[in-house]
């Protein structure tokens, strides 16, 4: 028979104990983190993982999460989704049974949550996702999954309401989304408020992602409607302002969701970014005064922008908030780490119970209906981008500027 | 009815666009018989080298394109020797191995672009990319945007200069010999090595120069590059792979059966009739349209 050698024994004996040493007592809280840093959504993956660091540096500079007087740090552990859902969900399987994360800070993009969320079911280990929005995710009554950002549904109609409050009123509209769970969540969102506002519908589709819109802005130029919506991905967005700017046609409003507060819209298109519509909960500038970490939005916004050199956007703003929610579930519980399976069932007990202000709002997370666990205490808010920024401009009470309408054509800019 | 035209000259565009990115990697195909799953890396590579260069000159990115395709051109020279090394390996199966190789680079350059370029989506601004020509006749009309016209000049143009090299010129028949028999070009005193280095330099040069038209049409970034070596795939398997001729048609039809659908069909079909289009004329003709492929 052949024998092994000592080191080879020694070896395999090291990597079966080594997990096990997982196991053994820390005085930090393991934190999984799913997002998509490599693939077709690697900009808002990496975003989220900006918010995620910064939540996570600024905690443990301050000591970290105080329970019975002693301070506990947190270490992020990553899982790289690659943008797709079953990437995601080996993430989730990894973070849980070797890492044997605490609690995980979800990932970037709906498709990837649908798919994560069933792993961590099965492990018991909750999730607060800081930046999926499809509202599929909270009818799948998930109960470990949590999210910050609202679902589109729940902010979608705010950009058709701003619009509708226009003297004249659009009275006709293009609505299109991309094919994939988040964009065509928003593209229905648009086309449901509107048709409840009364706005004519003359196109709605669902195109295959990343698709040359050039076609069907021929189509825009042809039926000319009022408003153009679009549910998209950042780079998605650019390409649909490129191929009207292409076409020469300009809609009296351009409307797409979040992706325009993202810094790189209006740093690729330039002035083109003017005067676009978009919806949000966040903005640095949004009255929202904070219990744990900042005091502010402004203060976040300028703590984000030295730490990255690039704004802040909402989606940033959002998962730095998740990892707050966690931080204020933990303290009341009194859980140390690390989390047995009792303790993070009283964790989602927590953070269901949980009533929170922080600089990006209120953090209060729905415990029944169709918003079941996603975060119910914010206003959904209109952005259009003016002077280079977002700029909130719906509804009247949180507005700071007055929407400009209709656009100014492209070639008189 | 009356987008008849529009979804006529969309298609021409689009096809315009297709032959840009698959004319360089059928040449690269055709000559060495390797499939290099980087072409769509080195037109993101391509598109990020105009952007930075039409920042610094200020310069219009169109006018550019000679100094990305020096500069690429010079790169693929260069970069060849490593191919072929994989590629006449007397072990294993070099062309397995080849594909492997250009699946790793392709991998590599996407992490090299997302470390040194960063994550966010970019554009690369171009005079030319806010203009367009319409026409219009009684209830017709068509738009023609200035920049994909432009792209199908190009595209028409690399090919036609394409095809004057490898027919007209010393240099085009040495290239026509060593894809035909590599040893049999070898005795009549072609050099394998220096050849493919040129084919490969070429083929690299137009993908980069095709990456900055791209850019001024879409947005680019560090991971758009899968999305291309995918669609100049397409395009290089249905014209028949390594036909050059077969190319600007190929790519065509593709483009066509994109512009009916999103406008006439259901949109969300549309890459189901390219899959369906691609399939059927396979199963008829498995060497591409023509049946000239390799």
């Amino acid at each position: 028979m052949r024998r092994f050698h000592p080191i080879t024994v020694l070896i395999i004996a090291l990597l079966l104990v080594l997990p096990q040493a997982a196991l053994a007592e820390r005085d930090f809280y393991k934190v999984g983190v799913i997002t998509s840093l490599s693939g077709d959504l690697a900009t808002g993956g990496n975003v989220t993982k900006r918010g995620y660091d910064l939540w996570a540096q600024t905690l443990n500079a301050a000591g970290g999460i105080e329970i019975n007087g002693q301070k506990y740090k947190v270490e992020l552990v990553y899982g790289d989704a690659q943008s797709k859902p079953d990437q995601g969900a080996s993430a989730a399987e990894r973070l849980a049974t070797q890492e044997k994360v605490d609690f995980v800070l979800g990932p970037y993009s709906s498709g990837v949550t649908l798919a994560a969320a069933p792993v961590l079911e099965k492990y018991k280990i909750p999730m607060i996702t800081g930046s999926a929005e499809s509202p599929m995710i909270w009818l799948q009554k998930f109960y470990y999954t949590f999210g910050t950002i609202p679902p589109v549904n729940y902010t979608g109609a705010s950009p058709i309401e701003t619009l509708m409050a226009l003297d004249p009123p659009p009275k006709s509209a293009m609505i299109l989304g991309s094919n994939d769970t988040f964009s065509k969540a928003t593209a229905e969102a648009f086309k449901e408020a509107a048709e409840k506002a009364g706005i004519e519908i003359k196109k709605f589709n669902i195109v295959p992602a990343g698709q040359d819109l050039m076609s069907f802005m021929s189509l825009a130029k042809a039926l000319k409607p009022d408003l153009v919506a679009f549910g998209g991905h950042d780079e998605e967005l650019i390409n649909l302002v490129k191929a009207l700017l292409q076409i020469n046609y300009t809609p009296k409003a351009l409307l797409m969701h979040y992706g325009v507060t993202e810094p790189a819209f209006v740093e690729a298109l330039g002035k083109n970014a003017e005067q676009v519509y978009g919806a949000s909960v966040w903005t640095e500038t949004v009255h929202a005064k904070g219990e744990d970490l900042w005091a502010d939005a402004a203060a976040y916004a300028k703590d984000a922008e030295a730490a990255f050199k690039v704004p802040a956007d909402y989606t940033q703003a959002g998962s730095t908030a998740a990892g707050i929610a966690f931080q204020a579930a933990l303290r009341q519980i009194k859980a140390v780490p690390p989390l047995d399976e009792a303790e993070r069932e009283a964790l989602v007990k927590a953070l269901e119970k949980l009533d929170i202000q922080t600089f990006y709002g209120r953090v209060k997370f729905a415990e029944e209906g169709q918003y079941y666990h996603a975060n119910i205490g914010l206003s959904p808010l209109t952005v259009q981008i003016q002077g280079g920024k977002p700029v909130i401009v719906g509804p009247e009470a949180e507005a700071q500027s007055a929407p400009q309408y209709p656009m100014t054509p492209w070639d008189k800019r | 009815m009356l987008l008849l035209p529009q979804a006529l000259v969309d298609g021409l565009l689009i096809g315009g666009i297709y032959i840009t990115i698959a004319i360089g990697f059928s040449l690269a195909y055709g000559v060495m018989h390797i499939i290099d799953f980087a072409v769509g890396e080195w037109i993101m590579l391509g598109a990020f080298l105009g952007l930075y260069l039409s920042q610094w000159t200020q310069m219009e990115p169109l006018l550019l394109l000679p100094v990305v395709f020096i500069v690429f051109g010079v790169l693929g020279y260069l970069f060849q020797p490593v191919i072929y090394r994989v590629l006449s390996g007397k072990k294993g199966n070099p062309l397995l191995m080849a594909l492997v190789f250009t699946f790793g680079l392709a991998i590599a350059f996407k992490g090299l672009g997302l470390t040194v370029f960063g994550f966010f989506s970019r554009s690369i601004p171009s005079a030319m990319a806010a203009n367009s020509f319409t026409f219009v006749k009684g209830d017709f009309f068509v738009t023609i945007p200035v920049i994909r016209l432009i792209g199908l000049v190009y595209a028409i143009g690399v090919t036609l200069v394409l095809s004057w090299i490898l027919k007209r010129t010393d240099f085009g028949l040495a290239i026509q010999a060593l894809a035909q028999n590599k040893e049999a070009a070898g005795l009549m005193g072609i050099s394998a090595k220096k050849t493919n280095s040129w084919v490969y330099g070429i083929y690299v040069g137009i993908s980069a120069m095709s990456g900055v038209l791209i850019g001024c049409m879409f947005s680019i970034s560090a991971q758009m590059g899968s999305k291309y070596t995918v669609l100049s795939f397409f395009v290089v398997v249905l014209a028949g792979m390594g036909f050059l001729a077969g190319v600007p048609w190929a790519a065509f039809l593709l483009g066509m059966v994109q512009s009916f659908f999103l406008i006439y069909f259901d949109p969300g079909y549309t890459l189901l009739a390219v899959f369906i289009i691609l399939y059927t004329v396979l199963l008829i003709s498995p060497k591409g349209l023509f049946g000239k492929g390799v």
